[in-house]
C-alpha cells in the first residue's frame, strides 16, 4: 500500500474520531507510515532543557514502562524534613472551623512591629532588665519605629525622642545600641527587606530587585512583537487627539467671549445712545467708580441690615445731596485713603456726641431702631482694604463694609446740635484738615439761590458732591439772593484767613439762630468775611449753560453735568454729522428749556428745593432723549462712541466745557453692574447715576410731573430704576435684590420715608413732598459752583 | 592539582552520586569559585543536568586530568577596566601553563597570581555584571557527548537569541535596559539570566517541619543569602535570619493558614485564594519561596495581576502549605496557570496532579479551556502530560458503544469536557500515540499497554479534586479596571 503517495488530511478537531482498541485493528501496523501527517505538537519546554538527561530518561522510561519507575524520576536536591523543635516553635493547636475560612480584607493589619528580636537583642534586653523592665515587644516596637523612620537617613537622637516617647535612659540605651547595630548591619535595614527599584532605572538589571511596579497596564498579546509598539503609538495618538480637543475647546471659548464682548459693546453703545452719552461722560462715570471700588465700596441700596457705615455717617452729617459734577476739586475727597477718612469721621462723630438737645423733628424711635440711621459705638470700625469681590457685588454690594445691626444695641437718632457741630466749631482741627472740613456758604446757579452751609468735595468718578450742613442760619440764608454777593471774589485761599473766617462764623452760628441777623450775615458775606461758594457765571449762555454751566476751575479741564455732555462733540465725526446732530439737539434743548421754565413756574414754596428742579431737569432730559431717538442720532451716538477721541478734544461749538475723560471707551467696565455708582452717593444726593440709569425707564417723567408723590409711587420708582440698572449688568428685567429690598423698606416706612439713606430717589421724593421735614436741616442739593 | 587554576568556564568531570547512590563523573562546568578558610569551593553545573543539581563541590571531586579551558576568543573586553568588577576579564580566562587538554595553546596564558588575587576579592561577590562564562564554545567531544557540539555556552545555554552580544543584555549601564514585559506571568525571559541568577543563593530554608534545599536563585534580601539557614514562618512565609527571630515572630504572627479565602476543602486538603494586589506581603513571600524551586520565573514585577491558589494540608497546628499555583486574573492567551509548584517535601505524592486538577476545575467553573503558561519545566511537563493522559484516557475508556456503533468523540469535545486546551489534547494524544490514520480517516486506538498502564496509574491516584467541594465564583477582572 503506497500510502505515502497521498497526503493525509489535517486533523480536524471538530471531526469525530472513532475509538478502537488495538486488538480490533490487526492491520493498523500497515497504516502507521502516514501517522506523521499529524504535526508534532511542541512540548512547551525550552529546547535545551528538553534534552536534559534526566528528563529524557524519565520520558523514555514512561514510554517504555507506562508508569513511573522509582529510579527513573528526575532527581532533585534532597532535604531533611524533620524539625524536632517544631512543636515547641509553633505552639498551640488549631481546631479546624466547620465553615470555609473567610478572611476580612481589613482584618489583616495588626499593628505588630515588623522587627523581630534576635539573640543579640536579647542580651541587651537582659542587661537592661536589670535596671528597668522592658518587654521584647516594646523593644521591637522601638527598633521598628527607628528603622522605619530611617529610610533615607539615620534618625537622630532628638528625633528618636520625639518618635519613641520613652524613658530617657531606656531610649538612650536602645538608641545607641540600635545605631551600633545598624552600623554593623550588612543590609540596608535591620528589618530585612526586598530590594526596591530605583526610579532612575539603575536597578533594572539588579537581580535582587523584585516586585517592581508595573507602570502601565499593557495587555497585548505575547507573541506579537509589534503589539507593544502599536500600543505605544495608539497611546501617543490618543494623547495628541485629546490635546487637540482641548485646544479646540479653548478656541471655542475664546470666540464665544469675543462674541459676547461684541454684543456687550453694542449694548453699551445703544444704552449710551439712549442716554445721549455722546462724549463718553456717562461711561466714565460708570467705569471710574468701578475702578475705584476697591477703595471705597460704596454704600448702596437701603437694604435692611446691610448698610454701609460710611453711608450712615454721611447721613448723620445730614449733608448734601450729591451732585455729580466732574470738576476736579483741589481738595479732593480723600477717597483714596479711606482709613484716614474714617478716622476723621470718627473724630467728628465723637465730638458731636455730647449734648443732645431735644430733637426737633419727629423721628419715631422704632423706625430709628429699625433702620439704624445712626450707628453708635462701632464708629471706629476701620475696615481693612480688600479688593472687591466681584461675584458678590450683586447680592452683597457692601461686602466687607456692610453694616450689620448688632443685636440688643440701641441706635440713636441724630441731633440737631450735632448737625450744628460743624468743623469750625473746633478750631483745634484747623490746619490741613480744616480745608477739607470747612463748610462755606454755598449758592447754586440754578435755581439761583443760597443753600446755606455746604462743603464741596470730590466724589467718586470726579463728581462734585456738596455736603450740606444745617445751621440756624439756614432760614436766613435761603432768603439771600446769591447775586447779592456776586461781587468779585478773591479766590486766594489763605488758609489762615479761612480759618479765621470760620472761627468767626462758628461763633456766629453757635451764638445761635436768633442772634444773627440777616443783615449781619449779608454783611459778613459781602465783606468776604465768610467764604462763599457760588457758581461762576457761565461764560457762554448756551441752553444748559444757563442752568448749570460749570466753569472750569483753575483752568483745569472740567466737564459739565450730563446735559452738558450732550453738546460736547466727539472726534471722528464729520462736521456734517455733527451739525446735523447739533441741530437736533438744539431743538431738543429748546424744548427742555420750555419745559423747564414751565416747571419752574409751577408754584413752589420758598424752599422748593433744588431737588425738585433737578428732578425736572432730569425728566426733561429723559424726555428729550426719548425724542432724539432717531436714526440720525443713533448713528451719531454710535460713531461718537466708536471714534471718540481721547481727552481734551476741543469743542468746536465754542463751549468752554471740556470733558476730561471724554469719549474714551471703557468697555471693560460696561459689563459690570453700575449699581455701585448708583448707590455710592448715598449721602442723600442725586447721583448722576440715578439719572442716567433712570433714563432708560419711564419713571423719571412721572417723578417730575408728580406734585404729590405718594409712597407707592416712590416705591414704584425705586423698583423701576433697577431694571435699567440691571440692563447694564446683563440681567434684563430682573429686579435686583437690592431694589427689591429697597421696595420692601419703602413699604415698611409707614408712609414716612424719614431719612431713607442710600436711596437717592427716596430722598428726592421725600424732599419733594415733605418739605417740612426737609426744613430741619436736611441736606439739599446744590449744583456745581465756584468759590465766591 | 595546586598548580592548575580552575576558573569559571572550565569544564571537567565532577563526581556526584546518582539516584542509585552510585558514583558517576558527569561533565560539569565551573560557574564560580570561592575560597573559604582552608580550601576552595567550586560551583559546578552538570552539563545536561538540570540546574537544580548545581552545587558547590570541593576540589577533590574534580577530575583535573580532564580539565577543559574556556576558549579565548569569546571574551569580551572589560567595560570599565575596574579590576574585580568583571570576573571574565581576559586575563582571567587564560589560565594554566600546562594544558592538559591539549587545546590550541594560544588560548592559554599564564596569569595565576593575578587570578587568585581576584577570586579572593570576589569570593562572595555577586556583582550582577559577573559573567565569567561568556565564552566556552563547544568543546570537541572529549567526553563523548557529541551532541554537545551545537550546545555552545553551556553556562548560559538558554540565551539562544543573544548571539555573541551577551554582555549588552546583561550589564546595560549603557543603552536602554531591557525590562521584561509587564504583562503575562512571572516567567523569566532569560534576558536577565546572568551569573547571579544562575546560581543558587540560598543554602537552606526552614519552613515548618521541613528543611528545603533551594534549587534556584531567589531574590531574598541579599544580607540573608549568606546565612546557613533562612527561616520562614510556615504560615505567613516571612523570612527571618535566625531561629530566635522566628520565635519572636511567632509570638506576633497569629496566622495559621494562608491569609486568603478558603474556596475548597475536602478532607485535609484546602485551597486558599489570595489576591496578589490585596495581599502583597504574603504574595511576595510566596513568590520568593516559589522562586527557589522554579527556574523559569522572574520576580521582576509586582504580583498585582495574579491570584494565588495555595493548597494546604490541615493538621492540628494549622493549614500547612503544600503547593500553590498562580493565575493571571486576566489572561490573553488562555493561561489558567502561571506558575505551579509542589513544595519538595510533598513532591511525587500526587499533590502536583491535584494542583493541576484544581486549576482545570476552576477553568470548568469559568467555562473556559486553559493551558499552563510556557515554558514548562521538566517536572512540569511530566506532571502535565501525566495529568492530561489520565484525564483523556479516562474519558476515552468511559465511552460506551452507542447503539452498537463504535464510540467516537471529537477533540473539541474532549477539550470542552476537560477544559484542557485543544492543542494540549492533541499533543497528549500524539504523545500517547493514540492518533492513527486508518482507511481514510483519523481514529483513536487504545493499545493494551496503555489501557493497563492507565488502570494501574488510576489505582494509585487517590487524591482527587471533588468539584462539589469547590466554592468558587469567578470574577470578571476586566470590569474592575485594575487587576
Amino acid at each position: 500500500m503506497s500510502k505515502l503517495s497521498f497526503r493525509a488530511r489535517a486533523l480536524d478537531a471538530a471531526k469525530p474520531l472513532p475509538i478502537y482498541r488495538s486488538r480490533d485493528l490487526p492491520d493498523l501496523k500497515d497504516c502507521v507510515s502516514i501517522n506523521r501527517a499529524v504535526p508534532q505538537m511542541p512540548t512547551g519546554m525550552e529546547k535545551e532543557e528538553e534534552l536534559e538527561h534526566h528528563l529524557q530518561r524519565a520520558i523514555s522510561a514512561q514510554q517504555v514502562f507506562r508508569e513511573k519507575k522509582e529510579n527513573m524520576v528526575i532527581p532533585v536536591p534532597e532535604a531533611e524534613s524533620n524539625i524536632t523543635y517544631y512543636d515547641r516553635l509553633y505552639k498551640g493547636e488549631l481546631k479546624v472551623p466547620k465553615q470555609l475560612i473567610h478572611i476580612q480584607p481589613l482584618g489583616l493589619d495588626n499593628e505588630q512591629p515588623d522587627y523581630d528580636m534576635d539573640s543579640e537583642d536579647e542580651t541587651l534586653l537582659n542587661r537592661l532588665n536589670r535596671k528597668m523592665e522592658i518587654k521584647p515587644l516594646q523593644f521591637e516596637t522601638m527598633v521598628d519605629r527607628l528603622e522605619k523612620a530611617s529610610a533615607n537617613q539615620l534618625v537622630s537622637l532628638p528625633e528618636a525622642k520625639l518618635l519613641l516617647n520613652e524613658d530617657d535612659y531606656l531610649l538612650k540605651s536602645v538608641y545607641d545600641y540600635w545605631v551600633r547595630k545598624r552600623k554593623n548591619c550588612r543590609g540596608p535595614s535591620l528589618i530585612p527587606q526586598i530590594k526596591q527599584e530605583k526610579r532612575d532605572g539603575s536597578t533594572n538589571n539588579d537581580a535582587y530587585v523584585a516586585f517592581r511596579r508595573r507602570t502601565e497596564k499593557m495587555q497585548t498579546r505575547k507573541n506579537r512583537k509589534n503589539d507593544e509598539a502599536s500600543y505605544e503609538k495608539m497611546l501617543k495618538l490618543r494623547r495628541e487627539f485629546s490635546r487637540t480637543v482641548t485646544i479646540l475647546e479653548m478656541i471655542k471659548r475664546r470666540e464665544k467671549s469675543k462674541r459676547e464682548l461684541l454684543h456687550l459693546t453694542l449694548e453699551v453703545v445703544e444704552k449710551r445712545y439712549l442716554l445721549g452719552d455722546f462724549t463718553g461722560e456717562v461711561l466714565n462715570e460708570v467705569t471710574v467708580p468701578l475702578a475705584e471700588k476697591p477703595v471705597y465700596t460704596a454704600p448702596v441700596t437701603l437694604t435692611n441690615g446691610n448698610r454701609h457705615k460710611a453711608e450712615l455717617k454721611t447721613k448723620m452729617h445730614k449733608t448734601g445731596l450729591m451732585h455729580q459734577v466732574s470738576i476736579k476739586d483741589e481738595f479732593p475727597f480723600d477717597c483714596v485713603r479711606p482709613k484716614k477718612k474714617y478716622s476723621k469721621r470718627d473724630k467728628l462723630y465723637t465730638q458731636r456726641r455730647p449734648g443732645r438737645p431735644p430733637s426737633q423733628y419727629t423721628v419715631n424711635k422704632a423706625d430709628i431702631k429699625q433702620y439704624d440711621f445712626h450707628s453708635s459705638g462701632e464708629e471706629d470700625y476701620t475696615p481693612p482694604l480688600s479688593p472687591p469681590s466681584e461675584p458678590d457685588e450683586e447680592n452683597d454690594p457692601d461686602g466687607l463694609f456692610a453694616f450689620r445691626r448688632k443685636a440688643g444695641c440701641q441706635y440713636l437718632s441724630p441731633h440737631m446740635d450735632q448737625n450744628l457741630g460743624v468743623l469750625w466749631e473746633h478750631p483745634e482741627l484747623a490746619g490741613m484738615d480744616a480745608l477739607r472740613h470747612r463748610h462755606s456758604l454755598t449758592a447754586l446757579s440754578l435755581p439761583s439761590r443760597l443753600v446755606g452751609l455746604g462743603r464741596r468735595r470730590m466724589g467718586r468718578g470726579g463728581r462734585v458732591i456738596l455736603d450740606r450742613a444745617s445751621s440756624g442760619l439756614d432760614v436766613v440764608l435761603k432768603q439771600l439772593d446769591p447775586d447779592a454777593f456776586a461781587s468779585p471774589v478773591s479766590r486766594t485761599r489763605d488758609i489762615n484767613r479761612l480759618v479765621a473766617q470760620r472761627a468767626s462764623m462758628s461763633s456766629g452760628v453757635s451764638s445761635a439762630t436768633a442772634a444773627s441777623s440777616f443783615a449781619e450775615i449779608l454783611n459778613n458775606i459781602q465783606s468776604l468775611r465768610w467764604h462763599c461758594f457760588r457758581p461762576r457765571p457761565a461764560q457762554h449762555q448756551v441752553n444748559e449753560g444757563s442752568r448749570m454751566g460749570k466753569p472750569s476751575l483753575d483752568g483745569r479741564v472740567t466737564s459739565s453735568l450730563l446735559l452738558n455732555t450732550k453738546n460736547n462733540g466727539s472726534g471722528g465725526i464729520t462736521e456734517e454729522q455733527y451739525q446735523d446732530h447739533q441741530q437736533q439737539l438744539a431743538q431738543m434743548q429748546k424744548q427742555q428749556l420750555a419745559q423747564l421754565q414751565q416747571q419752574a413756574a409751577t408754584p413752589c414754596s420758598k424752599q422748593s428745593s433744588l431737588l425738585e428742579r433737578h428732578n425736572i431737569q432730569i425728566a426733561c432730559y429723559s424726555e428729550c432723549v426719548s425724542k432724539t431717538l432717531d436714526s440720525a442720532s443713533a448713528h451719531f451716538a454710535a460713531s461718537a462712541v466708536v471714534s471718540a477721541p481721547p481727552l481734551g478734544h476741543v469743542n468746536n461749538e465754542n463751549k468752554p466745557h471740556k470733558t476730561s475723560v471724554n469719549g474714551v471707551l471703557h468697555l471693560s467696565g460696561t459689563s459690570r453692574p453700575p449699581h455701585s455708582a448708583t448707590l455710592s452717593h448715598s449721602g442723600a444726593g442725586i447721583s448722576g447715576r440715578v439719572s442716567s440709569s433712570g433714563i432708560g425707564g419711564p419713571l423719571l417723567p412721572t417723578h417730575s410731573s408728580s406734585s404729590l408723590q405718594s409712597l407707592p409711587n416712590h416705591r414704584n420708582h425705586v423698583s423701576a430704576v433697577s431694571p435699567a440698572h440691571h440692563h447694564h449688568s446683563a440681567q434684563p428685567s430682573a429686579p435686583s435684590p437690592s431694589a427689591l429690598k429697597l421696595a420692601t423698606v419703602a413699604t415698611t416706612l409707614d408712609h414716612v420715608p424719614k431719612v431713607t439713606p442710600a436711596s437717592t430717589i427716596s430722598n428726592l421724593a421725600r424732599e419733594n413732598h415733605e418739605p417740612e421735614r426737609l426744613l430741619n436741616g436736611i441736606s439739599e442739593t446744590t449744583m456745581a459752583m465756584e468759590v465766591t | 592539582m595546586a598548580q592548575v587554576d580552575v576558573v569559571e568556564g572550565c569544564r571537567l568531570p565532577v563526581l556526584r552520586k546518582n539516584q542509585e547512590n552510585e558514583d558517576e563523573w558527569p561533565l560539569a562546568e565551573i560557574l564560580s569559585v570561592k575560597e573559604i578558610p582552608g580550601r576552595k569551593l567550586y560551583y559546578v553545573h552538570y552539563i545536561d543536568f538540570n540546574k537544580r543539581l548545581d552545587e558547590w563541590v570541593t576540589p577533590d571531586r574534580l577530575d583535573m586530568k580532564k580539565l577543559q579551558f574556556p576558549k579565548k576568543e569569546a571574551k569580551t573586553p572589560t567595560k570599565n577596566g575596574l579590576p574585580g568588577s568583571r570576573p571574565s576579564s581576559p586575563e582571567r580566562e587564560v589560565v594554566s601553563a600546562h594544558s592538559t587538554a591539549g587545546y590550541s595553546s594560544q588560548t592559554l596564558t599564564c596569569c595565576n597570581s593575578k587570578l587568585r588575587f581576584k577570586r579572593k576579592a570576589e569570593s562572595v561577590s555577586l556583582a550582577p555584571q559577573a559573567s565569567p562564562v561568556t565564552s566556552v564554545p563547544s568543546l570537541p567531544g572529549s567526553n563523548g557527548t557529541a551532541r554537545r557540539l551545537m550546545a555552545s555556552q553551556p553556562g548560559r545555554k538558554r540565551k539562544a537569541n543573544c548571539g555573541g552580544t551577551d554582555e549588552d543584555s546583561q550589564d546595560s549601564s549603557d543603552g536602554i535596559p531591557s525590562a521584561p514585559r509587564m504583562t503575562g506571568s512571572l516567567v523569566s525571559d532569560r534576558s536577565h539570566d546572568d551569573i547571579v541568577t544562575r546560581m543558587k543563593n540560598i543554602d537552606c530554608i526552614e519552613l515548618g517541619r521541613h528543611r528545603l534545599k533551594p534549587w534556584y536563585f531567589s531574590p531574598y534580601p541579599q544580607e540573608l543569602t549568606t546565612l546557613p539557614v533562612l527561616y520562614l514562618c510556615e504560615f505567613c512565609l516571612k523570612y527571618l535570619k535566625s531561629l530566635k527571630c522566628l520565635q519572636r515572630h511567632l509570638t506576633k504572627c497569629n496566622l495559621r493558614h494562608p491569609p486568603g479565602n478558603e474556596i475548597y476543602r475536602k478532607g485535609t486538603i484546602s485551597f486558599f485564594e489570595i489576591d496578589g494586589r490585596k495581599n502583597k506581603t504574603y504574595s511576595q513571600n510566596l513568590c520568593l519561596l516559589a522562586k527557589c524551586f522554579l527556574d523559569h520565573k522572574t520576580l521582576y514585577y509586582d504580583t498585582d495581576p495574579f491570584l494565588f491558589y495555595v493548597m494546604t494540608e490541615y493538621d492540628s497546628k494549622g493549614f500547612h502549605i503544600v503547593g500553590y499555583f498562580s493565575k493571571e486574573k486576566e489572561s490573553t492567551e488562555d493561561y489558567n496557570v502561571a506558575c505551579i509548584l509542589t513544595l519538595p517535601p510533598y513532591q511525587r505524592r500526587g499533590y502536583g496532579k491535584l494542583l493541576i486538577e484544581f486549576s482545570y476545575e476552576l477553568s470548568k467553573v469559568e467555562g473556559k479551556t486553559g493551558t499552563p503558561e510556557k515554558p514548562l519545566s521538566d517536572l512540569g511537563l511530566l506532571s502535565y502530560r501525566s495529568y492530561w493522559s489520565q484525564t483523556i484516557l479516562e474519558i476515552l475508556m468511559d465511552l460506551k458503544p452507542d447503539n452498537g456503533e463504535r464510540p467516537q468523540i471529537t477533540i473539541n469535545e474532549i477539550s470542552e469536557i476537560t477544559s484542557v486546551k485543544k492543542e494540549d489534547v492533541i499533543s497528549t494524544l500524539q504523545y500517547l500515540n493514540l492518533i492513527n490514520y486508518y482507511k481514510g480517516q483519523y481514529i483513536l486506538t487504545l493499545s493494551e499497554d496503555i489501557v493497563d498502564g492507565h488502570e494501574r496509574a488510576m489505582q494509585k491516584r487517590h487524591l482527587r479534586i471533588d468539584p462539589k467541594c469547590l466554592h468558587f465564583t469567578p470574577k470578571d477582572w476586566s470590569k474592575r479596571g485594575k487587576w
